[in-house]
């Protein structure tokens, strides 16, 4: 008996290895399994090698497993695209096609050879039953799954699925594995990071997306495309990112609370009006998914190195906030969040989420998609109305177009308290505080984080974003047989950084551990400037995206880390 | 929208007082403007003028209204999202050559195409002027400027053919020299439903030089410049789309709950 199993099913275009995930996710989810499923692609834009990796446990779970258990391989030749990303476990079980010779390095497995090139059009069904047989996954939901996935073909396709389904489960029967032991729970959604973001924005309130399509981000669009305009929203697919934002301002400007959503490049055209946001006091909600960079990068994988980007975009001194997701329920959380902070304070609020977190599947439970949402402060005051007027938070009550008695002309000049152009030093200074007291108000109101283990550890890991996922069950590993004290903090807003927790997490860590995927070390130099971090025991792991990171580089590197140590000593 | 009681062209005025050159174009436009909004009763606080960054793009300061004047080339966009929050507030955008035909050309282009609801206006001085005098895709082929030393090495393009290609449903030519048929020709691109767009023949006295006025004024008297409605056609705006996809997706079904959207993912 197991409480976990990591499966990959790979293939070519049209062998259905990434509708098989689905469907067999989804029959887990609806068991109350707790489910992370992603996939990977060949460089085609249709056909092509395609896989999926599936862990469904019975306990919460935060990444995908570093090995699999379970390979199903319709075509080695199509594994050989993907063989550098999947870890195969010394145990591991392959099914392949009969055949189908596999390589010799797979020699050492438990291999079975199995006739999926006859079932047709239904080797992946079969499939499924393959593995809920050797696996003693829930064969009920699964094949209901199925009848699912074909409602809308004939009764003669369902069927005939129906029995492909059987005829694995029969070979199945026949494979001695461990079988995965859970209790059957109240079911669960599955869902992806970018439609948690986009859930996110209609639980805040959002009335008006502008978006251009670019991957990993184009499912927000394509979710509130759908959804919005039944909600009495608008939805506008732009001619670039530089007019997505400019509609977003301006409809922000006229009362709707609106977003966008982009990856890097689209982040790195939006940086003139992140200024005019922030120089304006237009509320903003830019959801930035991160792909590998620089320039077009890598548009399909992961990595955490648009930080500086979102912390410092746009000349001049602009105040804006900066918020990460840590998972795919955190996501719809932090995007809420986002347009809290971007309605109350006025300014633009970017939200990063990352490749491996906006397009992976994950379970999550309804009840917990509930958050506290916070409006604009509207003008109200009798007498002369002055727009910006210097408050001691910063926050000027804002009138909207409509409003009698609230005209004023808005600008990305430097301007006085009637919104009028100026050019004056005492005006100039006199705003830059003003607008800048909002993010001491923030910093003071939103101190969002995460931290983890003991009060006082041995070592304490600093990281942020998706990072979190893998590191939370590094920490759960490395507490408990190794009698190391290892805790962990993630902040999740980084500009304005909660800096009295983090110095307070440093001060209590015997040693300090950085996680990120940057090559340059962004989250590292970044907390740099606004934290004093002792050298002598600080440490940093930070290397490319463009692969997950996984839990054994986390604990390779702790270890690494107490093994110098010690020689020292 | 607009009010029941009647607003001088006094009282669109604001308190603020044009930075342009004795001379400039410019103020015969914003007259115009003023009187047009007079006359269509046009309530303040329920009209926006939107702008981008030059000389003419300081207009929004000097009227009466909500105002944004914003990034260079970005206008568009911005008051798209404007009319689109809501569709009730009347939208005029402002700007000049280079802001609209330059750096915010793709915008021009995508703005019309989606016949959004906005009136757009170039003051057309076929210069640079803020900057001090460089070229412009208005700058005819050859003319010397601060950045053509030997004579700009590009033909000129005329922003009315460009809005009709761009699929602008009222397109005209006027010149601020002529404030009352101006405000005529804004009146009526004030009127038109969809994307309106007026380029107003507009002189810069101190980069074109004091006779652009009266070359301009020449070039109509013999017909080498067609000032009036050029272009007019009736086409569903954006806001009717907008409206038609909203008709679509509900299907006289009542708004989407939450848990309508969480099904999707069960």
């Amino acid at each position: 008996m197991s409480h976990e199993l990591s499966l990959s099913i790979v293939g070519a275009g049209g062998d259905g290895a990434v509708a098989a995930g689905d469907i067999l996710s989804m029959a887990c989810a609806r068991e109350g399994l707790h489910v992370i499923k992603t996939e990977a692609y060949g460089p085609q834009i249709r056909g092509g090698e395609s896989s999926c990796m599936v862990r469904i446990s019975s306990a919460p779970i935060h990444a995908q497993a570093d090995t699999l258990d379970a390979l199903v391989v319709f075509s080695w030749s199509d594994f050989a695209r993907f063989r550098a990303e999947l870890a195969l476990g010394d145990d591991a079980l392959v099914f392949h096609d009969e055949k189908d010779a596999p390589p010799d390095d797979m020699k050492s497995l438990r291999l079975f050879a199995l006739p999926f090139a006859a079932q047709r059009g239904a080797k992946n069904i079969f499939a499924l039953g393959l593995l809920s047989a050797a696996f003693g996954l829930p064969a009920d939901a699964v094949r209901e799954a199925v009848r699912g996935r074909f409602r809308k073909k004939t009764a003669e396709v369902i069927e005939g699925n129906v029995k492909a389904f059987d005829a694995g489960f029969m070979e199945g029967a026949n494979v001695d594995a461990k079988k995965i032991e859970y209790i059957k729970s109240e079911a669960k959604l599955l869902m992806a990071g970018n439609e948690a973001s986009a859930l996110g924005a209609i639980e805040a309130g959002c009335t008006f997306f502008a978006g251009y399509p670019i991957t990993p981000s184009s499912e927000i669009l394509h979710f509130l495309s759908e959804w919005l305009p039944r909600i009495g929203g608008k939805c506008l697919q732009t001619e670039d990112e530089l007019a997505a934002i400019g509609a977003v301002v301006g409809a922000s400007f006229a009362g709707a609370k609106s977003m966008t959503a982009t990856s890097g490049p689209g982040l790195s055209l939006m940086a003139e009006m992140i200024g005019l946001s922030s120089m304006a006091e237009v509320p903003s909600v830019i959801v930035n998914v991160q792909r590998g960079g620089p320039s077009t990068g890598i548009p399909t994988k992961s990595e955490q190195s648009d930080l500086m980007h979102a912390v410092f975009a746009s000349h001049g001194d602009t105040p804006r906030v900066v918020l990460a997701c840590t998972d795919v329920e955190d996501s719809f959380h932090t995007t809420v969040e986002g347009f809290n902070i971007a309605e109350e304070f006025q300014l633009p609020v970017i939200v990063l989420s990352e490749q491996s977190i906006a397009q992976r599947r994950e379970t999550i439970e309804a009840k917990a998609l509930v958050h506290d949402v916070v409006d604009r402060r509207l003008a109200t005051e009798a007498g002369e109305y002055r727009r910006y007027r210097v408050t001691g938070d910063g926050v000027s009550p804002m009138s909207i177009p409509g409003q009698r008695g609230g005209e004023y002309q808005t600008n990305g000049l430097e301007h006085d308290e009637q919104g009028r152009p100026s050019s004056m030093y005492e005006t100039h200074k006199t705003m830059n505080e003003k607008r800048y007291r909002k993010l001491d108000a923030i910093a003071r109101k939103y101190r969002l984080f995460t931290r983890l283990g003991p009060d006082d550890a041995d070592l304490g890991i600093l990281c942020w974003g998706s990072s979190l996922g893998v590191v939370r069950d590094a920490v759960d590993r490395l507490n408990a047989p190794r009698g190391l004290r290892v805790a962990a903090f993630a902040p999740r807003i980084l500009m304005p950084l909660p800096k009295r927790a983090i110095e307070e997490f440093v001060a209590t860590s015997r040693e300090l551990l950085i996680v990120e995927l940057s090559h340059a070390e962004q989250f590292y130099k970044y907390l740099r400037t606004e934290i004093d971090l002792p050298r002598e025991r600080t440490h940093v792991f930070a290397r490319s995206g463009g692969k997950n990171l996984t839990v054994s580089e986390v604990i390779d590197e702790v270890q690494r880390i107490f093994v110098r140590d010690e020689v020292l000593a | 929208m607009t009010c029941d009681f009647n607003y001088t062209a006094n009282e669109y005025k604001s308190d603020l007082k044009p930075v342009w050159c004795p001379g400039c174009g410019d103020f015969a436009v914003l007259n115009s403007l003023y009187r047009t909004f007079a006359e269509l009763r046009y309530e303040p606080h329920e009209t926006v003028v939107v702008s981008g960054i030059g000389c003419s793009s300081r207009l929004p300061g000097y009227v009466e209204a909500y105002g944004f004047n914003s990034l260079h080339g970005r206008a568009l966009p911005i008051a798209t999202g404007i009319k689109l929050a809501n569709p009730k507030l009347n939208v005029v955008v402002v700007g000049g050559d280079g802001d609209g035909i330059a750096i915010g050309g793709n915008h021009f282009l995508h703005t019309a195409r989606r016949n959004a609801d906005l009136t757009y206006i170039i003051m057309d001085n076929e210069i640079y002027g803020l900057t001090k005098g460089q070229a412009a895709p208005t700058t005819p082929l050859g003319d010397k400027t601060k950045s053509t030393t030997y004579g700009n090495p590009e033909a000129g393009v005329d922003p009315c053919a460009l809005a009709i290609s761009f699929g602008a449903t009222w397109v005209a030519r006027a010149f601020s020299g002529d404030v009352v048929g101006t405000a005529k020709l804004m009146k009526a691109a004030l009127q038109h439903r969809g994307f309106a767009f007026l380029n107003i023949l507009s002189p810069c006295v101190t980069w074109r030089g004091e006779d652009q006025h009266k070359e301009i004024r020449a070039k109509i008297q013999r017909g080498e410049i067609v000032i009036g409605v050029l272009h007019e056609v009736e086409k569903p705006t954006l806001v009717d789309e907008m409206d038609e996809i909203r008709g679509k997706a509900t299907a006289s079904r009542p708004p989407a709950t939450k848990s309508d959207m969480l099904r999707a993912f069960a």
